[in-house]
């Protein structure tokens, strides 16, 4: 006899989701949606119409956990659009920028997931060192991108400046004092996921990976000719779900994917591993991967190089892509820029690619596993403007539909 | 009240020649700076540096004593230094920042140091704020017209600029030319006629020239930084100070001219209060003190 198990919010991400699962006797999943239910993001509509200069400050706005490539994603998407070469420290310094964010963010993921994988005795060590790992990262972005969390100084054209000598020197000794603390971080957190004893096979699937670059973005691996987009009604097998369900589904080569730590350790740095403890793993040795190339490019940086090129705002209605490795995966923005306005903007972010692979990836295993292979995902749906009807003359509500936790 | 809340005033002057002779009274400003940076009590300050158009100046970061001297003297048009100080504390790096600011600059700092809307982690970086005394500040192409036309002198023969004794002054290499401060009104920025704050009053650290003899300027220390520093580079004999009560023409000078811009201020202001136009003061009845800068 089949019965539903529902998580509705699910915990220790950011958002509002929820996850449906249909499962036997023995309570094994049979069947696993998840889908999100956070309304309406809307902020793209808010873009069009302005200046190309407004959509990286407002777009930034979707997310206060990721808004570094939300930033990067609408720079690079009408850069794209306008033609603009960025000078080479300007692209540096981006990339330098989104190094930093990787560690900070997944930092911030391994603290969200503590309550499941640390024991109390470690509690405190584990929780200290995530802070300690994040107070360095965050230093970076905000010397280099002008604020931690939404960045003022990454510009259309490059970055509104270049970093002092004196700056530069600064941020390359911490970091590199940064690394011995960072290796024993992920040793701690690989350790403790591993200590956890989760089921081998957990959260395991067959659907190909989709990735980009191996730390920032490269829209020459984008084609737009693969990607296709549906909506939940012809997606989700259930009219109830379909019809709540509020993100579109993103596919490429016609399949759902997974987007991530993971896929991009698979496509750039010979990690094999499927599955829930690979993506923690591969999570936090992304942190390492994403220290090192920030230590490097501050070692190569010139900081007397021109950041930013000049260029022609009016535009030709071109569309720009500008896809960016965020810490949960490919983040693409896409615009057009016509008569120096914003014709039309979109937003495609890490975690509308992997929903609908989620769902199914609980699938083969006991429901009380489901909620971490949600996890495993690091999920991110705050990506959204709550919103609410209020009545134009006396302006009571007349329809709220937020989710309450 | 009205020079403010301070702990001490005294008549002071920089000891080092070099700065005696380019600085604009007694070399405070640039005395202070250099002191802090040896001691490492900054690590940097943003100042009116120079730019490619004379007398123009622009906010400039200064990491060492030259880069500060490069930055002497007053120029009587507006730097905004506190755009500056962002960038000071994010793409310089620098940690403990000094500047240098008029007092509606300062107004400015203090209150972002209170709402640091849009500058985290700024606020506890400003380890030294100087600020000078000011009547009224000229936009550049003020600056330029009555220097041009009513002086009669080509802006860039002018060595160096100077308000005192009811007069503006401009030095050439071979003369001295001066005009009545009173055809200059009409050219100062228009918030400069609201503006109660003669002498700095939310500076760390206030000096200027009046009150006290040539090649030396009245200072006033106001917080504990401000006061910490001064003491230290008196001390270290940076800086030689004398008693109010012994130079002329003392604090009197001093306290008349504040209270002047203030009452003169503070007449506008509840003149365009009245008119029911926004003015970011209170109008005379509603403070206690009425020439209180607020």
């Amino acid at each position: 006899m089949s019965e539903r198990v529902v998580i509705s919010p699910t915990s220790r991400q950011e958002g509002h989701a929820e996850l449906v699962m249909e499962v036997d006797d023995e309570g094994i999943v049979t069947k696993g949606r998840y889908f999100s239910i956070t309304p309406v993001r809307g902020l793209e509509k808010m873009v069009t119409g302005k200046n190309p200069e407004f959509a990286p400050v407002m777009t930034q706005r979707i997310c206060g956990v990721c808004p570094i490539p939300h930033t990067l994603a609408s720079v690079e998407a009408i850069d794209d659009s306008l033609d603009i070469e960025i000078p080479k420290a300007g692209r540096q310094l981006r990339e330098l920028t989104l190094c930093a964010h990787h560690i900070n963010s997944h930092a911030i993921h391994q603290f969200l997931i503590a309550a499941d994988f640390v024991p109390e005795n470690l509690f405190a060590t584990a929780v200290n060192s995530v802070s300690e790992v994040r107070k360095v990262a965050q230093y970076v972005v905000d010397m280099v991108a002008g604020e931690g969390i939404h960045p003022s100084d990454v510009r259309i054209g490059g970055m509104a400046d270049n970093i002092s000598e004196v700056a530069r020197k600064k941020l390359y000794a911490r970091l590199k004092s940064l690394k011995p603390k960072l290796d024993e971080h992920v040793e701690l957190i690989v350790g403790l996921v591993a200590d956890k004893g989760l089921p081998a096979g957990l959260g395991v699937h067959n659907q190909p990976i989709f990735t980009t670059d191996n730390l920032y973005g490269n829209r020459d691996n984008f084609d737009m000719d693969r990607f296709t987009e549906v909506m939940p009604e012809s997606w989700y097998d259930d009219a109830d779900i379909a019809k709540r369900a509020c993100s579109t589904i993103p596919l490429y080569d016609g399949v759902n994917v997974e987007t991530g730590p993971r896929a991009r350790a698979v496509q750039y740095r010979g990690f094999t591993e499927k599955g829930v403890v690979a993506q923690h793993v591969a999570r936090a040795m992304e942190m390492k991967s994403a220290l090192s190339r920030a230590i490097a490019i501050l070692a190569e940086l010139d900081t007397s190089a021109p950041v930013r090129a000049d260029f022609d705002p009016r535009g030709t209605n071109k569309l720009g892509i500008g896809p960016i490795e965020g810490p949960r995966g490919t983040d693409v923005h896409m615009a057009q820029v016509a008569d120096g306005k914003v014709q039309f903007y979109t937003c495609l972010v890490p975690t509308t690619w992997n929903i609908p692979t989620m769902g199914p990836a609980t699938e083969g295993f006991h429901h009380e596993f489901g909620p971490h292979v949600i996890r495993a995902y690091d999920p991110c749906l705050s990506c959204a403007t709550h919103v609410i009807v209020v009545d134009d003359e006396d302006r009571s509500v007349i329809k709220n539909e937020m989710v309450r936790i | 009240m009205v020079l403010g809340t301070y702990k001490e005033v005294v008549a002071a002057r920089s000891t080092d020649k070099q700065i005696q002779k380019i600085a604009q009274d007694g070399g405070i400003v640039s005395a202070l700076f250099c002191y802090a940076l040896d001691e490492k009590l900054i690590d940097g300050a943003v100042v009116a540096g120079p730019t490619e158009e004379l007398w123009k100046p622009a906010p400039t970061v200064a990491m060492t004593a030259e880069e500060v001297l490069a930055a002497a003297g007053t120029k009587y048009t507006f730097s905004p230094n506190v755009w500056m100080l962002k960038k000071a504390a994010r793409q310089y790096g620098l940690e403990k920042i000094g500047t240098v600011a008029i007092p509606c600059q300062l107004m400015g700092i203090r209150k972002m140091q209170s709402y640091p809307f849009g500058v985290r982690f700024l606020a506890d970086k400003i380890a030294l704020t100087v600020g000078i005394f000011c009547m009224e500040n000229f936009p550049f192409a003020s600056l330029q017209t009555f220097i041009s036309e009513k002086m009669g002198i080509d802006p860039s023969l002018v060595e160096k600029m100077d308000i005192g004794k009811g007069k503006f002054w401009a030095y050439t290499a071979d003369d001295v030319y001066t005009l009545p401060l009173k055809e200059t009104h009409g050219y100062e920025q228009n918030g400069c006629k609201v503006c109660l704050d003669y002498v700095a009053e939310l500076a760390d650290v206030s000096t200027g020239s009046v009150g006290t003899p040539d090649g030396w300027s009245t200072v006033l220390t106001r917080t504990d930084a401000g006061e910490t520093i001064f003491k230290a580079a008196v001390d270290a004999g940076v800086i030689e100070t004398k008693a109010m009560d012994d130079v002329k023409p003392g604090l009197g000078m001093l306290e008349k001219l504040a209270t002047d811009k203030k009452t003169k201020a503070m007449k506008v202001i509840d003149d365009r209060k009245a008119m029911g136009l926004p003015v970011p003061y209170k109008a005379s009845s509603e403070k206690e003190d009425p020439l209180a800068n607020v």
